[in-house]
């Protein structure tokens, strides 16, 4: 079958690949109906993530129709159209018993690699790296999912495949993120960040009753997204001198509630602690621009909470004392997608949120390294690329 | 080694203070771990696995020694360096919780499948004789040595040992116990391991040249277990495809 592979840093290739098989007795193959590119993928295509092999297949977020079952899976047959969250849960241990899918333990076959640099494993996710499981990603004709039961959902008839696609990580994750804010009545939270997970989260804290949405970047499209499908106000970060004071000017001087970093490792910036962090990055002395996060630490009110959903890698030079001295509360996580998918399908259903706008294109899979081009370089309006194998 | 030395540091470029030389050590071993790691993965080979894992093992040691790491870094890192300076070779001690209560996971251990499954490869059990395990490694040019030991103690529901027979060329002994964890937890596994070849020093690098790194083998042996009782099943690359081909097994 073909397959988008990583082949050396900023080097995707369509390759041909076997086909994925039941290995497992509760694995399905699904055929991959749809796949997208998320910010996550570009972290390692630049080379800032670890672990990656010449020939990975890439990808985790899609949906597709059920294609072969194993002689253990209860509830799925031939022909079903499912989404898949990213990190694969096994629905059986602690941590899944608790809703904290990514963090499963029984769905990373590489723990050696993880272990000894967070002091743990997480769970397995699909072509992400090795470090993270090493599992054969979803640009591809077929993919194999694990733990199939716990993993693929159904989708309903009456939704596009746009409307579900997301759920499987942008959605999933930036409704994780407003949902780290215990947003009350009044609140006004800021994100940084108006790409598919950022714009997922300014959307969800609206529906989740924040009185203010205030959305960060710098591209005209991605701001005019924010404001015309989030319902958000925006701040163009290279159009005003702070963003902090900003956003202080903005809330009476209290700062927003909750702030939401959807930027991650590779913020773009300027300034002398850019430069740090840019050179120590290039260096392979830290993996992390922080630019995004630190702004969100010093605007984030006294006693607010600082909802992390961009990567990070091992980030030093971290202004921890902002943090403790300001009380604010850290909450952070790859996506727990099982928890919330099901909810979002409910939302897509009834009309309430509807995330197919993100869908700003459309290719074959041959040509997916064209839309990996238009994503990373934000070109052409591109929010995310979807790929149809 | 305190946050603020190291930038300071790492800015005027002075790195030949004493904590710093030993940083650097570490990162030359993280260093030659990680290119070992990725010369290894290019390859497909069973020297190109071995090439993997002793760079990962390399990694490993690099970051665990790091002398102002985290809590549990350390604890690992200075029962390392126990294990390697006691003599009787080499053992090792990894511990996993397990959803479940003892009597059942001494059970499972006991099963030859179990055993087969969470240790891989690396031993064999034939059907009549399900106590006596055939420990087996594989270095380059079809090199390979293999070593029997038996289950010589054990108290259901508690732990259970296995040594080498008297006469085998590498010694070595298991040990594997169950111990209730705290509140709805489950149960504490706790395995050691100990291999002992001939030659010492030498001769336990040949052992882990050849794949067999106890470290590795323990983590991973924990936690397939776990996965096996909680899941019925380990979660495994055995048939992932890639422009590599087909199979990614470590
Ligand atoms: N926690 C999770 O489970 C999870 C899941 C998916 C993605 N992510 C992470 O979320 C982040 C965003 O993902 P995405 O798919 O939306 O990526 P994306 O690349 O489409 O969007 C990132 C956006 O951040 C903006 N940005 C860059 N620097 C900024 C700055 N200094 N201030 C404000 N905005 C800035 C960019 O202009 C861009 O629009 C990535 O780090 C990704 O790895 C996390
Ligand atoms: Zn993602
Ligand atoms: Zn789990």
């Amino acid at each position: 079958m073909k397959a988008l592979c990583w082949h050396d840093v900023n080097d995707l290739r369509v390759k041909d690949v076997p086909e994925p098989q039941i290995t497992n007795p509760r694995d399905v193959v699904l055929r991959v109906t749809k796949t997208t590119a998320c910010g996550s993928d570009l972290h390692f295509i630049d080379g800032y993530l670890p672990t990656m092999r010449e020939g990975d297949i890439i990808g985790h977020e899609f949906m597709g129709e059920v294609a072969r079952v194993g002689r253990k899976v209860t509830s799925l047959e031939r022909g079903n159209r499912v989404v898949v969250p990213s990190f694969i849960g096994c629905g059986s241990c602690g941590f899944c018993g608790d809703d904290l899918w990514s963090l499963c333990d029984n769905t990373n076959p590489n723990p050696e690699l993880q272990e000894p640099v967070l002091g743990d494993v997480t769970a397995g996710i699909y072509g992400y790296t090795h470090a993270f499981g090493g599992y054969a990603g979803s640009h591809a004709e077929f993919v194999r999912v694990p733990h199939a039961d716990e993993n693929c959902f159904p989708v309903p008839d009456e939704l596009v495949d746009e409307q579900a696609l997301f759920a499987s990580d942008a959605w999933a994750t930036g409704y994780m993120g407003a949902d780290f804010c215990d947003i009350e009545d009044g609140d006004t939270v800021a994100i940084w960040g108006c790409g598919g997970v950022g714009l997922m989260a300014q959307q969800s804290a609206r529906l989740m009753g924040a009185e203010r949405v205030i959305g960060i970047d710098r591209f005209p499209e991605r701001l005019r997204l924010s404001r015309s499908e989030a319902g958000a106000e925006t701040i163009d970060y290279t159009a005003v001198d702070s963003v902090v004071e900003e956003l202080e000017a903005r809330t009476g001087g209290r700062g927003p509630d909750a702030c939401i970093d959807a930027v991650g490792m590779e913020a773009h910036g300027t300034g002398i602690v850019h430069a740090y962090d840019r050179a120590k990055q290039r260096l392979k002395l830290h993996t992390d621009r922080g630019k995004a996060l630190r702004q969100a630490i010093v605007a984030c009110r006294k006693g607010g909470t600082l909802s992390i959903l961009g990567v990070y890698g091992l980030m030093d030079a971290f202004p921890m004392g902002i943090i403790m001295n300001k009380g604010l509360t850290v909450k952070t996580a790859q996506q727990h997608g099982q928890r919330y998918v099901p909810k979002l399908l409910e939302h897509a259903a009834e009309g309430q949120m509807d995330p197919s706008y993100l869908a700003t294109h459309e290719f074959s899979l041959e040509d997916a390294p064209r839309g990996y081009e238009l994503f990373k370089h934000k070109e052409d309006g591109c929010v995310r690329p979807v790929f149809a194998p | 080694m305190t946050y603020a030395q190291t930038v300071e540091d790492e800015r005027t470029g002075v790195v030949s203070s004493a904590p710093d030389r030993t940083r650097w050590k570490r990162i030359v071993t993280i260093g030659t771990g990680g290119g070992l790691l990725l010369i290894g993965l290019r390859k497909r080979s069973t020297g190109g696995a071995t090439l993997a894992l002793l760079g990962g093992f390399l990694c490993y040691r690099g970051i665990v020694n790091r002398s102002d790491g985290q809590h549990d870094l350390e604890r690992l890192g200075t029962s390392l360096d126990r294990a390697e300076a006691s003599a009787g070779g080499r053992t090792v001690e990894r511990s996993i919780t397990v959803g479940t209560s003892a009597a059942e996971l001494f059970e499972r251990w006991i099963e030859p499948s179990t055993v087969t499954q969470v240790f891989g490869p690396v031993v064999e059990i034939s059907p009549e004789e399900s106590t006596v395990w055939t420990w087996r490694i594989d270095g380059p040019f079809g090199w390979h040595r293999t070593w029997r030991t038996e289950v010589v103690e054990s108290e259901p529901g508690e732990f259970l040992r296995w040594e080498t027979h008297d006469d085998a060329l590498v010694d070595g002994w298991g040990t594997v116990r169950f111990r209730r964890a705290p509140g709805e937890r489950g149960t504490e596994v706790t395995l050691r391991l100990n291999v002992d070849p001939p030659g010492g020093a030498l001769g336990n690098m040949l052992v882990e040249r050849a794949g067999f790194i106890p470290e590795i083998l323990a983590t991973k042996a924990l936690r397939r277990f776990k996965s096996l009782v909680e899941t019925g099943e380990v979660p495994t690359l055995e048939r992932n495809p890639s422009a590599r081909g087909r199979g990614d097994l470590l």
